[in-house]
């Protein structure tokens, strides 16, 4: 083969390697980069992201994606995968989670200390949950490998490893009974919430902060969504009743958001997690308020591509390096906790911590697309 | 504070899935017996000796060691704790949930059994007899109050405890926290727990040199103080008490390395002055009967 046509080759590889925009990776880039901003308290940008005009903020919808994933995964395995084969293979993304977790939350403990060396400032060594780290430092080496040691604003993969060692479990639930699915994730959800019950944390006594037993509904209803089944149908066929109830709950999530009705838990009757709006337990008003912006803005992408095509070319480009994307996000989110407290606040910091950010999230997609490249 | 074991099994689980080892239970430091440094009634030398009977509800007012020693009014002003005797009246148990940031895990501390909730479990036995003590330990680090207000509102419909100890304000302090949003976000909390008849107390601000002239510092002990006189929640005014330490004692450390968090004496102090104002409300109440 002359150069011309390795060339070619390799030109025409990098075509198939990259995956054209599409709705998935267009909200979960979306979500990446409301994340990113909603991890730096205080920052002017943060008021406009969606946590600012409803009950639910971009967890929701990273984890609701990351089921209709496994789901597009689990529907591309040849029927003939034999079920131990298919737990091996589903199973297999939950080690790579869990490896990134220890490797941002090494780089997040470093950061923390640089800074309190930078800033002479021993106080920042306790920022977001890092002072057992350096306070007690045995028992927390072995929380944070064992993940019941999660730093402030770094709790969300530990749960993601949870769903995804529970994938092989879903896969296999899916192909042998699946109309038991939802059902079942519902019970677990329900009897979650009545006993208020969580994974306990340690050394620091408290709770794990995305409680994986509740969640498991979003990541599930998201898998269910994500491919045929009669859930499907029926949306199919009641598209525009459906569209519309979406808007009413989006439209009443704002006016509640904005008018700040949030339940008080002490006041509303037992079991209260199912009145309040609390974020550990995915309580419904959360839960149902992250349907309803499904319901009224999935698919809706054809509309935005046709007139924001770059727009969602570039969010559907972090989108597909999610994981990238998230790891080098969360440390310019501590990045910016730090640069703000050395830097007095102001809307140019804010706004330089912002461009900033979102560039290296960027390039950090397009150079994980770079090598993809080169290795075919 | 049965809780090391169990999260640590919860986290093996996690792990043993991965496959990534399962032999670190032994080294999970098993919750040690309550043993601290607290005074015992032979070093007591504070300024307010302990009333020598018990109160109708079987109190002893706690005393304090001759190293914390502080006069009463520098600690707390009277308030009433009516759920925690009607609890003391109809039960033999009490469940606290001590919640806040740095100060109440115990940053400083040699460890956690050094912290402030853990020397006050046991100081609280002693000037309870035969009553039961529980205390759940949410402190966690650099944690402002309405992320803790958040915490609280649901750990104490979860933990149903009959007293929350609330140390507050020093990272709203540091991190220049809106003073009326801090107020706004502590009234409201204040108000709801005692709608569900949970007995409040607060714990104040930590004393540090390096603050006392700080603007923000002192505008949100003023705040705390409001709080305190206009609800009539009973404050434990950690700063004065421990300035008050620090004017009278200069030869006695009792700040952590750090210039900024307690030691364990500091700890064993914070905890003293908060059994005392504690017992001496509850002993208060036979003599005067809560409206």
């Amino acid at each position: 083969m002359n150069d011309v046509a390795v060339s070619a080759a390799l030109l025409d590889r990098k075509v198939k390697t990259t995956r054209a925009p599409n709705e998935i990776d267009f909200w979960r880039g979306i979500a990446l980069v409301s994340i990113f901003m909603n991890h730096i308290p205080g920052l002017w940008y943060e008021k406009f992201t969606h946590k600012n005009f409803g009950y639910t903020d971009s967890a929701e919808l990273f984890v609701l994606l990351a089921g209709w994933s496994l789901r597009i995964l689990v529907d591309s395995q040849p029927r003939s995968l034999t079920p131990l084969r298919l737990s091996l293979r589903l199973g297999g993304r939950a080690v790579t989670l869990y490896a990134a977790q220890l490797v941002i939350t090494t780089i997040a403990i470093a950061l923390t200390a640089a800074a309190a060396l930078w800033l002479n400032n021993a106080l920042i060594l306790q920022w977001n949950n890092t002072a057992a780290v350096f306070e007690e430092p045995v028992s927390t080496h072995i929380g944070i490998v064992i993940l019941t040691h999660q730093l402030g604003y770094f709790d969300i993969l530990p749960l993601y490893v949870v769903l995804m060692m529970m994938g092989p479990i879903i896969g296999l639930i899916y192909r042998y009974i699946p109309a038991a699915l939802l059902p079942l994730s519902f019970a677990i959800w329900a009897a979650t919430l009545t006993f208020g019950v969580n994974i306990p944390t340690w050394p620091v006594e408290g709770r794990w902060y995305f409680n994986p037993m509740a969640w498991q509904l979003i990541f599930v209803t998201g898998f269910v969504l994500g491919g045929s089944g009669p859930v499907k149908s029926s949306i199919e066929r009641w598209r525009m009743p459906i569209r519309v109830l979406g808007g009413i709950i989006v439209i009443l999530g704002y006016i509640g958001t904005v008018q700040l009705w949030f339940p008080e838990p002490l006041d509303v009757p037992e079991p209260f997690l199912f009145f309040v709006a609390d974020k550990t337990f995915l309580t419904p008003l959360r839960y149902f308020h992250a349907l309803g912006l499904v319901a009224f803005f999935g698919g809706s992408f054809w509309l935005l591509i046709k007139y924001l095509r770059p727009i969602c070319r570039f969010f559907s480009m972090l989108g597909r390096n999610s994981l990238y994307v998230f790891c080098i996000g969360s440390l310019l989110s501590l990045s910016g906790q730090i640069v703000r407290f050395a830097i007095a606040p102001s809307l140019l910091i804010d706004t330089i911590v912002v461009i900033v950010g979102v560039s290296a999230m960027s390039v950090t997609a397009w150079v994980s697309e770079w090598r993809t490249r080169l290795r075919d | 504070m049965a809780h090391t074991s169990e999260g640590l099994k919860a986290g093996l689980l996690v792990v043993a899935a991965l496959g990534l080892g399962t032999a670190w239970a032994q080294l999970s430091p098993a919750q040690p017996p309550a043993g601290t440094e607290a005074a015992s009634p032979k070093d007591a030398g504070g300024t307010d000796p302990a009333p020598a009977e018990p109160s109708a509800n079987g109190v002893v007012q706690h005393p304090l060691s001759s190293q914390c020693a502080v006069p009463n009014k520098e600690i707390a002003a009277p308030a009433p704790l009516p759920a925690m005797i009607s609890k003391l009246e109809s039960g033999k148990s009490l469940r606290i949930l001590a919640i806040g940031s740095s100060s109440t895990w115990g940053v400083g501390a040699t460890s956690r059994q050094k912290n402030y909730p853990s020397q006050l479990e046991t100081m609280l036995e002693q000037s309870m007899k035969d009553v039961n003590i529980e205390i759940v330990n949410r402190g966690v680090s650099g944690e402002t109050t309405e992320t803790t207000a958040d915490r609280l509102r649901t750990e104490a419909v979860l933990i149903k405890p009959d007293l929350v100890l609330w140390q507050l304000g020093t990272n709203d302090a540091v991190q220049h926290v809106d003073v009326e949003t801090f107020d706004h976000t502590v009234r409201k909390t204040i108000k709801a727990l005692r709608r569900k008849h949970i007995d409040v107390v607060l714990v104040g601000l930590q004393y540090t040199p390096t603050y006392s002239r700080d603007e923000h510092y002192i505008a949100i002990r003023e705040a705390l103080n409001r709080i305190a006189t206009d609800l009539n929640v009973l404050y434990v005014k950690r700063y004065a008490a421990m300035e008050f330490i620090a004017r009278t004692k200069a030869n006695m450390k009792v700040l952590s390395d750090d210039g900024f968090h307690l030691n364990d004496l500091g700890y064993q102090c914070m905890a003293e002055h908060i059994a005392q104002a504690v017992t001496a409300n509850l002993f208060v109440r036979r003599k005067k009967p809560a409206s």
